[in-house]
């Protein structure tokens, strides 16, 4: 007896955790009564919608990818390579991903400045590739490699590039989606960046446009929420295997 | 035949260095070469007059009301709320990979909240919590957004711990409460203070819930954090303040991050 009120207790804690993901959808359908009204007056009266949806996408595809080019190579030479201060660099990385983003906001600002990149798309992505966390975690689960593969594969070819990519990726697969998913995840989330880089309102992501929200016509926040769960959610339930695998730290 | 294996070696590690290039040059003008600029603004008096003031825009930041106070929360939230998180953590931790049931699907309910964007769940927030007006909700929301994280990193600790360590307490009699308080736990205190660490570090990240959900420059009082400081003075540009305060809180997280991690190197040794 006692044993099966554990297990209704926990699994009803389960559900607490969803529940307000599961009351989002059921408000985005009720407006007094149940209705489609929401997401009529969002789908259709709210054009700047679609624009700064498809300006989430772009931003956190783009510095999903673009950050995987610059931080594997990185982690690599950080495992692999025998140079002094390695080791300095590598706590440089930790410092950096574990800084609240408002220590770091200031100095990107003051960078993007002097190269005339505020108020551009650039100017969002840039700082974002080069930040630690990709660095970090890719780098934590590379030091478990099979280097035996490695040597032999070198004995074939001299380009890094390929040992990268044919020996070290399929390797590291799980780890590589699980960064893919948190990066992508918190570049749809970001919002200091583009309400302080950016001042166009065509430029803007998503996180800026449910700030503003309420100033648009109609009871749009709810269907916009569900909008915004979507790509995420879809992304982890289709990976969730990979997610907790992938991250050693 | 060494001489030229050692030549080979040598350019392969060159490769290797050349391969960190990209990621060190971004990281050197986005932010290290920047952040000597901060720490530049943060000791001059002003744009126009750049003689040296010292630590008076130190001291004008220190002796700011508002100061206080989002030093006061943030220190609050790290003492209030990340124990709770961790211990909140453990137990479902515990439960998933001890217990004897479904426990994947179970998992991912845990763990989703982690990836929600802020933005798309605030609405709700706003909704649940509209009659009460302390600190609670965004403590919540900070609870329910981060124990995912440290689901993984705890259920990956206990479901490595060997199961023949147990056998010995079951033989005496030692109930589940007993061995896991006795075994499991210290067994993996490294992965629990890495946990409450890196709980620590998102405490100091918590802004961008507590902006979403309150939709204000100005919150109340008791929701004022250190951020929300910061990202007032951003929006004015006044730079010597915002610099003395950026550096403020790259010490105060400094100290607490090297602190943290050298506990933890001091443990496993």
């Amino acid at each position: 007896m006692k044993k099966y009120l554990l297990k209704f207790l926990f699994l009803m804690s389960a559900l607490l955790f969803i529940l307000p993901i599961l009351s989002t959808i059921g408000m985005s359908f009720w407006q007094e009564k149940l209705s489609l009204q929401p997401w009529i007056d969002l789908l259709l009266d709210t054009p700047v919608f679609y624009k700064m949806f498809w300006n989430s996408m772009f931003y956190a595809s783009v510095i999903t990818i673009l950050e995987l080019c610059v931080a594997t190579p990185c982690a690599f030479g950080l495992v692999t390579s025998k140079i002094r201060g390695k080791k300095i660099i590598f706590m440089i990385y930790l410092i950096l991903m574990m800084m609240p983003l408002q220590v770091t906001l200031l100095p990107n600002y003051i960078g993007l400045r002097e190269m005339g990149l505020l108020n551009t798309r650039a100017g969002i992505i840039f700082p974002m590739i080069f930040s630690a966390f990709g660095i970090v975690v890719l780098h934590q689960y590379m030091l478990n490699l099979d280097e035996a593969q490695i040597e032999a594969a070198r004995l074939e070819t001299d380009s890094v590039i390929k040992i990268l990519m044919y020996v070290v990726a399929p390797q590291m697969k799980a780890c590589i989606i699980a960064t893919s998913v948190f990066l992508f995840a918190e570049c749809f989330n970001m919002l200091e960046q583009p309400m302080l880089f950016l001042k166009e309102e065509r430029l803007q992501n998503l996180t800026v446009f449910m700030m503003n929200a309420s100033g648009y016509e109609g009871n749009v926040l709810f269907p916009a929420s569900v909008i915004f769960l979507i790509p995420v959610s879809i992304l982890y339930l289709y990976f969730n295997d990979a997610l907790e695998k992938g991250i050693k730290l | 035949m060494n001489k030229k294996r050692k030549k080979i070696r040598l350019s392969w590690n060159k490769k290797c260095c050349i391969c960190m290039f990209p990621a060190i040059i971004g990281t050197l003008v986005f932010s290290l070469i920047p952040f000597i600029r901060v720490v530049y603004y943060s000791g001059i008096k002003n744009q126009f007059d750049t003689s040296f003031a010292l630590f008076s825009n130190y001291e004008r930041v220190w002796k700011n009301e508002y100061f206080r106070i989002a030093f006061k929360n943030s220190v609050q939230l790290i003492l209030i709320c990340v124990p709770i998180l961790v211990v909140i953590a453990i137990l479902i931790s515990l439960i998933l990979v001890f217990g004897k049931m479904q426990k994947r699907r179970i998992q991912i309910a845990f763990i989703l909240p982690m990836v929600i964007p802020t933005a798309g769940i605030a609405v709700i927030w706003r909704q649940f919590f509209s009659e009460i007006d302390n600190i609670i909700p965004v403590y919540l929301l900070f609870i329910w957004k981060n124990v995912g994280i440290c689901i993984i990193l705890l259920t990956a600790a206990f479901a490595s711990i060997q199961k023949d360590v147990y056998e010995a307490a079951y033989l005496e009699g030692a109930n589940s409460v007993r061995r896991h308080i006795y075994m499991t736990l210290p067994i993996s205190a490294p992965t629990i203070f890495f946990t409450t660490l890196l709980s620590i570090v998102n405490s100091f990240r918590i802004f961008k819930e507590s902006y979403l959900y309150y939709g204000t420059n100005y919150p109340p009082d008791y929701g004022y954090t250190l951020q929300y400081y910061m990202n007032n003075h951003f929006l004015k540009l006044n730079y010597q303040n915002l610099s003395a305060s950026a550096v403020f809180s790259t010490l105060f997280a400094g100290i607490v991050i090297a602190a943290g991690m050298s506990f933890i190197r001091r443990f496993q040794n």
